[in-house]
């Protein structure tokens, strides 16, 4: 077995654009526009690396990729391990109590009816519910939900662990307690790529990060000098005024956009129907 | 083309546990979601038996067909349809209504259209059970024969399945596809002989021998048939060899097509949301 967990040569994820109809111009080509672009590195076996960028950068689609549920367009991409992705409210069932949830989630995540009853108590304890446990979800609170979705999901035994801004919700004592468990989780040697907003929580629990900016990697190293280099960013961009940003804005898209895409006989019909 | 039927067969299988789970879940809220529950499951179709009962046994006083009271007669083929109906209109959805599974963790898509018509099935059974009753109280008592129904139902089940994995599919692609269905069930039911029997074409003339034609290769026309046979006539299940042949082929293909497609876009549904 080699030692890399992930591993990106060159990937790019493209995403199909509605035409724009501004009435004047009649353009017949459905715009291509890069999620990612041109994506390499490799991330080492056990380690946390926390991934940064502003909203659109492409971090959520990066997630949906590594978790194996879209496809990449261009490039290779090396997965060692089953790979799961954090989700919280997927999969929940209103009407169900917290108890019938957590076997409908296992199944829907695959699991055996033994694997379940081998989980269940550790979810139980894990999320905290008390009596909600025999209440249907829709009488949960959103913190109450979240504990739910995140202790199922916290039990499984992937090896690639992928939290996409899960800690967000729900109070900071359950963060904490979520913050902890994953530490287990890293000293059983998995490996967790961690998204999020917030540059302490990156911080405290990450030791790599990768700052994704306009669908491009940016940086990826230490997480003390990404962590740095992005919050200067985030400040230089704040500082500018409206009309600058927007400059910036255009110049990104621009950059994102696919030139002379090469195209399939049956995607342009796709497109047509598609509009 | 061997590959996605291999690949399929064997994500449905190797997801049986997945498949049973889903439906019984669904099924479960469903009964939750109402304060009587799996009383509706009885309810409705008892309903909706008396309003045809009421229609087309008292009101319009239809002649018996082959000797059979009309109501009887008609109420083997209209399970069928009480089946059949929410299995093609569901299944369209079937992709489609899992949006936020599929999008949020991987998920063997191409067993969608099973859960569907799994749960449907549960309906079914309910409604089968209604209609022995129904039979008894018409002096129509079970005999060896019923046991075709197993083999009928499991055809239906193959027939749902295929169109379904079809017609969700498309639905990714476009919408339209389940708004064109929804239109057109009504159609379908009066083009299956199901509330008029198909000897009202008896004529030889070329137009009726077409339409005779169209109906009895129609796979759910094979069904109803089968049903009636089992319940009224006391006719075994390898009746009609020709309509059967054309049934399982038409299944066949419809099947091959649907794995053809489940594979070809088995990455590309997140994209099409």
């Amino acid at each position: 077995m080699e030692n890399y967990a992930i591993k990106f040569e060159n990937v790019s994820k493209i995403y199909k654009l509605k035409k724009k109809n501004d009435g004047n111009t009649k353009s017949s080509e459905t715009k291509r526009f890069y999620a990612l672009k041109n994506i390499s590195f490799e991330i080492p076996q056990g380690e946390v690396v926390g991934i940064l960028g502003t909203n659109g950068s492409g971090k959520s689609t990066l997630s949906l990729i590594l978790a194996g549920i879209s496809e990449i367009d261009e490039g290779v991409m090396h997965i060692n391990g089953e790979q799961s992705l954090v989700a919280i409210n997927t999969g929940l069932n209103k009407q169900l109590t917290g108890l019938e949830n957590i076997n409908v989630k296992g199944a829907l995540l695959g699991l055996s009816k033994k694997q379940i009853q081998e989980i269940i108590d550790g979810v139980i304890e894990f999320a905290e519910l008390g009596d909600f446990l025999y209440q249907p979800v829709k009488k949960y609170s959103s913190g109450m939900k979240s504990r739910l979705g995140f202790s199922i999901s916290l039990y499984l035994n992937p090896d690639i662990i992928i939290v996409d801004e899960a800690l967000s919700v729900g109070d900071k004592g359950f963060a904490q307690k979520c913050i902890n468990k994953m530490n287990e989780l890293k000293d059983e040697g998995k490996t967790i790529i961690f998204i999020s907003h917030s540059l302490p929580q990156v911080r405290n629990f990450c030791q790599t990060a990768m700052w994704i900016e306009g669908g491009m990697l940016k940086e990826y190293g230490e997480v003390g000098e990404v962590c740095d280099h992005y919050g200067e960013y985030v400040d230089y961009y704040n500082s500018l005024t409206n009309k600058e940003k927007a400059k910036i804005r255009d110049n990104k898209f621009k950059k994102r956009i696919v030139q002379n895409p090469q195209i399939g006989f049956w995607e342009k019909v796709l497109d047509r129907i598609k509009g | 083309m061997l590959k996605s039927i291999k690949y399929v067969l064997k994500e449905n299988f190797t997801n049986l546990f997945r498949i049973y789970s889903i439906s019984k879940y669904e099924l479960l809220s469903d009964i939750r979601d109402s304060r009587l529950g799996i009383f509706w499951n009885f309810a409705n179709p008892l309903i909706q038996i008396l309003t045809y009962y009421f229609v087309f046994g008292l009101v319009m006083n239809r002649k018996d067909v082959d000797g059979i009271p009309f109501i009887q007669w008609m109420l083997a083929g209209m399970v069928v349809w009480f089946f059949i109906n929410p299995c093609i209109t569901q299944g369209a959805n079937a992709i489609f209504s899992k949006t936020g599974v599929i999008t949020k963790m991987k998920f063997p898509v191409s067993v969608l259209p099973a859960t569907v018509v799994l749960k449907e099935l549960f309906n079914h059974a309910c409604i089968l059970l209604l209609m022995i009753i129904f039979y008894c109280t018409q002096g129509v008592y079970p005999s060896i024969e019923w046991l075709g129904i197993i083999y009928y139902c499991f055809a239906a089940c193959c027939f749902a399945v295929s169109l379904a994995m079809i017609t969700s599919v498309l639905n990714m692609i476009a919408r339209d596809t389940r708004k064109l269905i929804l239109a057109c069930m009504r159609l379908i039911l009066y083009l299956t002989p199901i509330l008029w029997p198909i000897s009202r074409f008896s004529e030889q003339t070329l137009l009726f021998d077409i339409i005779r034609f169209v109906m009895k290769i129609n796979p759910i026309y094979y069904i109803v048939c089968g049903y009636r046979d089992c319940f009224l006539y006391h006719l075994g299940f390898m009746h009609y060899w020709k309509q059967m042949l054309a049934f399982w082929g038409i299944t066949g293909i419809l099947f091959v097509v649907g794995c053809y497609m489940m594979y070809k876009f088995k990455h590309k549904f997140i994209d099409m949301i």
